[in-house]
C-alpha cells in the first residue's frame, strides 16, 4: 500500500497560516480545464480536470419508454461510477455508497435546475427519449461532486440531439442541439479544524470532518448535500452560499464559453 | 446488430474507411495520464480510445489468493456505458468482458517477471471509453506500454491485433463495422522478442492456410504497433534530454 | 553511448549477466524501462518498485500496535515488522518512523531494526529508482540540498523521504526536479543554482 505522505498536522499547520499544500488559498479552485466532444461515440461528453482530479461525462440519448405516471415525459438518469483505475482506494464490483452518493447530487442539480426539460424529450405515444448522463471517474484527487457536474453540465450544453424519423433513430447528419436551460454549477466545501475551505483535494478530504456541496443557478441555490458527520453551523452554511454564488461565476463562465 | 443488409466492405480493393486490405488504423499512445496509477497509458486506435492503469505491486488480500513463490495480476476490462454509437449500456461485468479480462490476465502472466515479487498483487485496469472493433487488441497493447511504463520487470512488451476475413480476403484490424459482417476474426497477442503467441481466440471460419497467412499478417503489422510502443514510453524522457541538449 | 532502452530490447548480442535483464541464447534484453550505458554494460532503471535489502534505511509509518510488534507500512508490496522490546519507549500508531531492514522474511514481510521516531517535518513520494540519483555519489546532492535549504532530510530507500525545517519548499522542489530529470546530464550544476542563496539567515 502507498504510504499517504501528507498528515493531518501538516495540513492543519498550513491552514492556520492561510495556505494548502499546493499553495493555493483557503477558498480557491485548482486550475480547470474542459475539453469537450472527448467522446464522439456519444451525443454529448466532457472531461474536466480539476488539479489532478480527473473525470469524463458521456451522454446517450436513446429510445426508452414513459413512466407510467408521468407518459408526456423522457426519463433523465445519472450514474456515476468510481472506476478502480482511479485511486488505489477505490474496488471492483457494485456501486459503493460513495459512488451512488455522487450520482445522486450531481442528478438533482440537474434536474432542480430545469436545465432539462423532460416534456422535451416526449416523441409519441409510448415513446420517449431515454437521457443517460454517465459520470466516469478517471483520476481521484478530491472534489468529484464539482468536477462531475461540471462534466456533466459541459456534456450537456454541447450534446447533439438526435431525431427520430420512419421508426428510426437518426444520430448523424443533419441534426440539432439539445436544449438545454441555464447551467447549474456546484462548489463543495471541507471543514478541517474549524477552517472551511472550497475545492478539497483527496489528502484533505481524507481529514475533513464535514463537507458541504451547494449548486446554484446565477440566482437560486438548486440543491445542497452535506456528507461526513461533523456539523457546520447556520452562520457558517449562510457564508458558504455567499462564496458560492460568488464562486460560481468562474465556473459558469467556463460553461458559457464552451457554447461559442 | 442494425438488421440491415451486408454492405459491401471491400470495393475496387479499398475497404469502407479507404484502407487497404493489410492496413492498420492509426495508433497513437501517451503515458502518465492516470497520476495515481504506477503506470498508465492512453490509447487512440482509430476511433478506440481506452485508458489502462496498474496497481502495485502490493500484498495480496485477502490472504488464501497469494502465492508465496510470485506475485498474481488482477485484471479487469470494462467498456463505458456511453463507448458505443448506438446503445447505451449498462456498466458492470458482463460475460463477454469477464473472458477478456481473463485472456488479457493470462498474457501478462507471461511477460511479467511475476517471481520478483512473492506474495504480491498487481492490479491491471483497462477502461474502454470509446469503442470501434478490437477494443480487446487495443487494449492489450495498451496495458502492455502502462505495465512497461511502471517500472514492473517484463520479459518482453506484448502487442496484439486482430485479422478478420470478408468473402475469400483476410483484412488486418478490423473496425466495428467489418467486425459485424465479417466472415471471420482472429484476435492474436505475440511478444515480439520471441515471436510467441500469448492469446489466440477466433471465431468464423478460416481455412489452415488462412490462419498462417494472418499470423504472418499480424506479424508484420506488429512491427509497426511494437514500434509505436517503444516511441510512447521514450517520449517522456527524450523530452527533458532535448531541453537541456547543447 | 548511454540510451533509453524499454523491456524487450536488446542490450548486447550475446548472452551476459546484467542486473535488469534476461538473456537467451541470441543476446541480452532490457527487463525495464533505464538508461543503458553501452561502455559501463549497466542498465540504470528510470521507474521502478523497491525491493528490500539487508542494510537500506526506510522510511515507514506505523499502521498497527500489536503489543509485541509494530505492524509498518513501508510502501512497498510488503509490511515491516520491528519488535518492541528493543524500541525507544514512545513508538505508536500514527507516528512515522526511519528504520534499518534486517532481511526479507518468508512469509513477505520485512524485518527492520533500530526504528526512531521522525518528529514534525514533511513526508514526500518519489520513484524508488530516483533515490541513488536523489543521494548522489557519496551524499553529495542530497548534502547539496540540505546545507543550501538548511532542511534536514532523511531518505528512505523506499522512495519516502522526510523533510524538517529551513526552506523546505525550496528543497521539495529540487527533489522534485531530480526525480523528473534523473536521466540527464548536468543536474548537480542546475540543483546547486535552484538552492544556493537561499539558506536561512
Amino acid at each position: 500500500m502507498k504510504i499517504r505522505t501528507i498528515t493531518e498536522d501538516y495540513i492543519r499547520d498550513l491552514l492556520a497560516q492561510d495556505t494548502r499544500e499546493d499553495g493555493r488559498g483557503l477558498l480557491d479552485y485548482r486550475p480547470i480545464s474542459i475539453k469537450t466532444n472527448a467522446i464522439p461515440n456519444a451525443e454529448g461528453s466532457a472531461q474536466v480536470t480539476m488539479g489532478n482530479t480527473k473525470v469524463l461525462a458521456g451522454i446517450k440519448i436513446v429510445v426508452g419508454s414513459p413512466m407510467p405516471d408521468k407518459p408526456n415525459e423522457g426519463n433523465l438518469i445519472t450514474s456515476a461510477e468510481l472506476l478502480p483505475i482511479a485511486s488505489e482506494h477505490f474496488e471492483t464490483g457494485p456501486p459503493s455508497p460513495e459512488a451512488i452518493e455522487l450520482s445522486r447530487v450531481i442528478d438533482r442539480g440537474i434536474r432542480a435546475s430545469g436545465m432539462i426539460d423532460t416534456k422535451a424529450l416526449f416523441i409519441e405515444e409510448e415513446k420517449v427519449w431515454d437521457l443517460f448522463i454517465d459520470v466516469y471517474t478517471l483520476n481521484y484527487d478530491g472534489n468529484l461532486f464539482d468536477a462531475g457536474t461540471l462534466a456533466a453540465v459541459a456534456a450537456l450544453s454541447t450534446c447533439r440531439m438526435p431525431r427520430y424519423e420512419d421508426k428510426k433513430v437518426v444520430r448523424e447528419g443533419n441534426i440539432g442541439m439539445l436544449k438545454v436551460g441555464n447551467p447549474i454549477t456546484s462548489c463543495t466545501f471541507a471543514k478541517i479544524a474549524d477552517q472551511i475551505i472550497l475545492d478539497p483535494d483527496s489528502n484533505e478530504e481524507e481529514f475533513m470532518s464535514s463537507r458541504l456541496t451547494i449548486a446554484n443557478d446565477e440566482n437560486l441555490v438548486r440543491a445542497m448535500q452535506k456528507g461526513i458527520s461533523g456539523a457546520f453551523s447556520p452562520k457558517e452554511i449562510e457564508s458558504m452560499i455567499d462564496i458560492t454564488f460568488d464562486k460560481s461565476k468562474e465556473l459558469r463562465k467556463l460553461v458559457g464559453n464552451l457554447k461559442e | 446488430m442494425s438488421g440491415s443488409e451486408k454492405p459491401e466492405l471491400i470495393i475496387n480493393g479499398k475497404r469502407l474507411d479507404g484502407r487497404m486490405p493489410n492496413q492498420l488504423r492509426d495508433i497513437k499512445i501517451e503515458t502518465g495520464v492516470i497520476k495515481n496509477a504506477v503506470g498508465s497509458a492512453y490509447i487512440e486506435w482509430g476511433r478506440n480510445k481506452i485508458v489502462a492503469g496498474v496497481y502495485g505491486p502490493k500484498e495480496a488480500l485477502p490472504k488464501h489468493v497469494q502465492d508465496p513463490e510470485k506475485a498474481i495480476i488482477k485484471c479487469r476490462y470494462a467498456m463505458s456505458p456511453f463507448s458505443g454509437v448506438e446503445d447505451h449500456s449498462r456498466s458492470g461485468p458482463n460475460r463477454r468482458s469477464t473472458e477478456i479480462s481473463k485472456v488479457t490476465r493470462e498474457v501478462f502472466e507471461n511477460v511479467v517477471l511475476l517471481e520478483q515479487f512473492p506474495g504480491g498483487e498487481i492490479d491491471l485496469y483497462i477502461d474502454v471509453l470509446q469503442s470501434d472493433g478490437g477494443t480487446r487488441a487495443a487494449g492489450i497493447t495498451a496495458a502492455a506500454v502502462a505495465l512497461a511504463s511502471s517500472g514492473i520487470p517484463m520479459s518482453d512488451i506484448p502487442f496484439a491485433v486482430s485479422v478478420g476475413k470478408v468473402g475469400n480476403q483476410l483484412i488486418m484490424d478490423m473496425d466495428k463495422i467489418e467486425d459485424n459482417y465479417s466472415d471471420a476474426d482472429m484476435p492474436v497477442a505475440i511478444s515480439p522478442r520471441t515471436g510467441e503467441i500469448l492469446l489466440l481466440q477466433m471465431d468464423g471460419n478460416l481455412t489452415k492456410s488462412e490462419v498462417s497467412a494472418g499470423l504472418s499478417m499480424i506479424k508484420e503489422a506488429g512491427e509497426t504497433i511494437s514500434k509505436i510502443q517503444r516511441e510512447a514510453l521514450k517520449a517522456p524522457y527524450e523530452k527533458i534530454l532535448e531541453r537541456y541538449k547543447e | 553511448m548511454q540510451k533509453i532502452v524499454v523491456p524487450g530490447e536488446k542490450v548486447v548480442n550475446t548472452p551476459v549477466r546484467i542486473e535488469n535483464t534476461i538473456s537467451d541464447k541470441n543476446g541480452t534484453y532490457a527487463c525495464v524501462i533505464g538508461f543503458f550505458d553501452d561502455a559501463r554494460k549497466i542498465l540504470i532503471p528510470l521507474e521502478g518498485v523497491w525491493q528490500p535489502r539487508s542494510g537500506d534505511t526506510v522510511i515507514g509509518i506505523v499502521e498497527e500496535d500489536k503489543g509485541t510488534m509494530l505492524i509498518i507500512n513501508i510502501n512497498a508490496p510488503y509490511k515491516g515488522l520491528a519488535l518492541t522490546k528493543f524500541l525507544e519507549a514512545d513508538i505508536t500508531t500514527g507516528d512515522t518512523i526511519a528504520a534499518t531492514v534486517k532481511d526479507l522474511e518468508k512469509g513477505g514481510s520485512v524485518m527492520l531494526l533500530k526504528p526512531t521516531k521522525l518528529q514534525g517535518g514533511k513526508l514526500i513520494s518519489v520513484s524508488p529508482s530516483k533515490i541513488p540519483r536523489i543521494i548522489g555519489s557519496g551524499n553529495s546532492m542530497v548534502k547539496q540540498i540540505s546545507d543550501g535549504t538548511g532542511t534536514k532530510i532523511i531518505i528512505g530507500l523506499n522512495g519516502i523521504i522526510w523533510l524538517s525545517g529551513g526552506k523546505m519548499d525550496i528543497a521539495t522542489s529540487a527533489i522534485l526536479k531530480i526525480q523528473e530529470e534523473a536521466h540527464t546530464s548536468g543536474l548537480t550544476d542546475r540543483i546547486k543554482k535552484m538552492v544556493s542563496n537561499t539558506k536561512v539567515q
